[in-house]
């Protein structure tokens, strides 16, 4: 498995510690939230990403797959969250295949807490992990360094306090799925109202056994952009250029090294690949 | 001793419009306060209609250009056809128009708007913030894009000395070098 | 006002100039410096200053201050030029491109820039380094100033003006003041007389200087092209093309140009020009910054 490189970690650290700043991460300063109900469990996150105090990407999705039934939401660094759950997503995959079993959620949240905990910390990817599975509805959180938790209802990032507040006054043991994601969306909200990390949309994964998983992309949407009043269209001509230069399709195939084989059928099927049966 | 990303500067944007997309970098190369090349520009072409804006620290907007042309070259062998901005695409046809951003260590940016880059990125955010709209024709876009790069670099000590701005539409690339301030 | 000082001055003493005992007595007989700044109560004020405002080695460094300039003044046969940039940074941020980084220092003209063809009696300081530090600086010199014209009912001279600022600047040595400025003017005494004063101390007599971020790129244009008996147009012409040199190479100059020309009768400004223009029509009409180019 590829690794990471730290040769230069020491060189960093000292850098760092003369006062050269370390480069921005998209960071999702981020709520997420978790709850489970009669019959599966709900994931919700907003969809803010920041980068310092700017915001980066307004409707990000912080949602992701990992299996069928298997959804992750994740807090911290950006990327992390990302790279984190696409390489666990292709490790859960081919150990389905090779067990000939549907994947479960605990080993889902096993591979990722190993995979974590080998880093130390330096991959910052703070993950909700849900799903339903042979063995029932599964819900936990992994922290970047390795520990996890598994709860009834669970919330991370920098809204979780605001988040937690909702479920700690409104959650009740026998929720139904309706409930669950009104409960889920409410808390979301709490998030993106009072903390300045989080913001923009509420996304939620809804995961029911025996029934496929819906991903309820901008479920919510209570911060709509307001329309201009006026259009800031610049007149055209308004630039001053000094040249220009027109490439057609055509001319630009000029410029790439190699013509393309594709157009010519006889020659493309000479080239196919052979594949072992 | 300053950050990496600000000892060359450079700033960078790309906006989608209706049925075209356009993307503009400033043309200055510096080493802190001093300009040493104002014909940098920070935008490659990897095939029709793919477009790369890097910015940062100039030796490694040349090694990623170059890397990244080394392996679209060995894409473009092994797939026998070219590569497009969002991979999946038909070859050579621009059918949706896409743009996305990336930080330094890969978090992708899927943007329906705009992707800002580079020392000017807050004063690009402001600028496109509030000088886009959705579904501007090639024309359009290309003043907005301009005035929302000339107006954000005016205000970063380390961007501009001119502009290089391109508008990909379905069938043709038009590619403009701006006057821009010389300070 | 003039009608005042004349009724209450003896008539000018022409060709009179201040001995060293007088030079010694005048500076002698200035108030003692009163003014008592609070210092934050650490250990080392000006190590814990730098530290608070250094945004070199501390890019979040909570105070940014403006940093970042050229300035330049020469002097020729018809007088002084003096011209500088219009830029302020903090950090990379261009915080103005309108700053009037020449400051009229002395009674008569002090703040007053209005827009007259007659020339307006006075010295004139520049402004490089940080912007609170010369501006308060160079305000308490034009008071020293008019105080020094009421005590001994004459001008003062640009030495005796430059070393109040030069002695204030040095006891300020080590307690964090950023400042490099130039002192020009024309008195019957002196003639021409520019001095260099920075926050060291430094009082350096001159013909030819050139202050701030891009002051090597001034000091390239003026020492190529520098003559002592230039006319007054040549002068000026050289003048705003070193400015605009180092608008063009240094990132933290730019905006307009600041042009002064201080002769006998005091200082004539000659415009507050956006450089954009300036360039082009320089670039256009002489086929000089030819690094600049319009091919793809």
């Amino acid at each position: 498995m590829p690794g990471f490189d730290f040769s230069n970690y020491n060189r960093n650290a000292a850098l760092h510690a003369r006062g050269v700043p370390l480069p921005k991460a998209t960071s999702t300063g981020t709520t997420i939230v978790g709850c489970i109900y009669d019959n599966g469990v709900v994931i919700a996150a907003d969809t803010r990403a920041t980068s310092g105090p700017i915001v980066a990407d307004k409707n990000c999705e912080k949602l992701h797959y990992i299996a069928p039934k298997i959804w992750c939401a994740g807090a911290g660094t950006a990327a992390d969250t990302e790279f984190t759950t696409a390489l666990i997503s292709s490790n859960v995959e081919l150990h389905s295949l090779s067990t000939g079993r549907d994947p479960r959620v605990i080993t889902c949240m096993t591979m990722l807490k190993q995979h974590l905990f080998r880093y130390q910390g330096h991959i910052g990817a703070y993950l909700v992990v849900a799903g339903v599975d042979p063995t029932g509805v599964g819900l936990y959180t992994v922290h970047a360094h390795g520990s996890t938790d598994k709860l009834p209802y669970v919330t991370m990032g920098s809204g979780s306090l605001a988040a937690m507040s909702v479920f700690e006054s409104m959650w009740q043991p026998d929720l139904n799925k309706e409930g669950a994601i009104a409960l889920c969306s409410e808390a979301i909200k709490a998030g993106i109202f009072n903390d300045l990390g989080s913001g923009s949309n509420v996304d939620v994964c809804v995961i029911e056994k025996d029934k496929p998983t819906q991903l309820l992309r901008n479920y919510e949407k209570p911060n709509e952009r307001g329309l201009k009043e006026r259009n800031y269209r610049f007149p055209r001509g308004t630039t001053a250029w000094l040249n220009q230069k027109v490439i057609s399709k055509e001319d630009m195939k000029k410029y790439v090294t190699i013509e393309t084989l594709s157009g010519d059928d006889n020659l493309a099927a000479g080239e196919k690949m052979e594949v072992d049966v | 001793m300053g950050s990496p990303f600000d000892i060359n500067g450079g700033a960078c944007v790309a906006m989608v419009g209706k049925d075209c997309v356009a993307i503009a970098c400033d043309l200055r190369l510096g080493m802190q306060a001093l300009t040493i090349s104002n014909n940098f520009p920070k935008i490659f072409n990897y095939a029709p209609s793919t477009y790369l804006g890097l910015t940062g620290l100039a030796t490694d907007v040349n090694t990623v250009s170059d890397l990244f042309r080394y392996k679209v070259n060995m894409y473009r062998l092994r797939e026998e056809r070219h590569i497009s901005p969002s991979d999946p695409g038909q070859p050579g046809q621009l059918i949706v128009p896409f743009i996305c951003g990336f930080d330094s260590i890969g978090c992708i940016d899927f943007a329906k708007d705009f992707i800002v880059s580079g020392t000017a990125s807050d004063q690009l955010f402001g600028t496109c913030e509030g000088l886009w709209e959705p579904d501007l024709g090639p024309e359009d876009l290309f003043e907005t894009i301009s005035q929302a790069l000339l107006s954000a670099v005016d205000r970063d000590a380390l961007s501009g000395w001119g502009a290089q701005v391109y508008i990909i539409e379905k069938d043709k690339v038009t590619q403009r070098l701006l006057k821009g301030r010389q300070d | 006002m003039d009608k005042l000082v004349a009724q209450y001055s003896r008539p000018s003493h022409q060709n009179e100039s201040y001995s060293e005992q007088e030079q010694q007595d005048l500076t002698e007989s200035l108030p003692p410096l009163s003014l008592k700044f609070a210092l934050p109560p650490v250990a080392n004020p000006s190590a814990f200053l730098r530290a608070m405002t250094d945004d070199h080695s501390n890019p979040s460094c909570p105070i940014k201050l403006a940093h970042g300039t050229t300035t330049l003044a020469f002097r020729f046969q018809g007088g002084i030029i003096v011209c500088t940039d219009s830029r302020a940074t903090a950090g990379n941020w261009i915080a103005s491109q309108t700053v009037k980084k020449v400051i009229p220092v002395s009674r008569l003209s002090r703040g007053e820039d209005k827009p007259t063809n007659d020339p307006t009696p006075g010295l004139l300081g520049t402004m490089a380094g940080g912007a609170a530090d010369c501006q308060y600086w160079l305000r308490y010199l034009s008071q020293q100033c008019t105080l020094h014209e009421i005590r001994h009912k004459r001008r003062i001279t640009v030495a005796a003006a430059s070393k109040i600022l030069a002695n204030l600047t040095y006891s300020y040595k080590g307690y964090g003041l950023s400042m490099g400025t130039m002192l020009a003017g024309v008195t019957p005494q002196e003639g021409p007389a520019l001095y260099y004063i920075d926050s060291d101390g430094t009082r350096l007599p001159g013909n030819l200087f050139c202050v701030g971020s891009g002051q090597t790129f001034a000091y390239g244009v003026l020492d190529a092209n520098y003559r002592y008996d230039l006319t007054e147009q040549e002068a000026l012409a050289l003048g705003r093309r070193a400015i605009l040199a180092a608008m063009h190479r240094d990132a933290y100059s730019g905006g307009f140009i600041n042009l002064y020309h201080v002769k006998e009768e005091g200082w004539v400004h000659h415009g507050f020009d956006d450089m954009n223009p300036i360039f082009w029509k320089t670039k256009l009409e002489s086929g000089e910054f030819s690094n600049v180019t319009s091919e793809l």
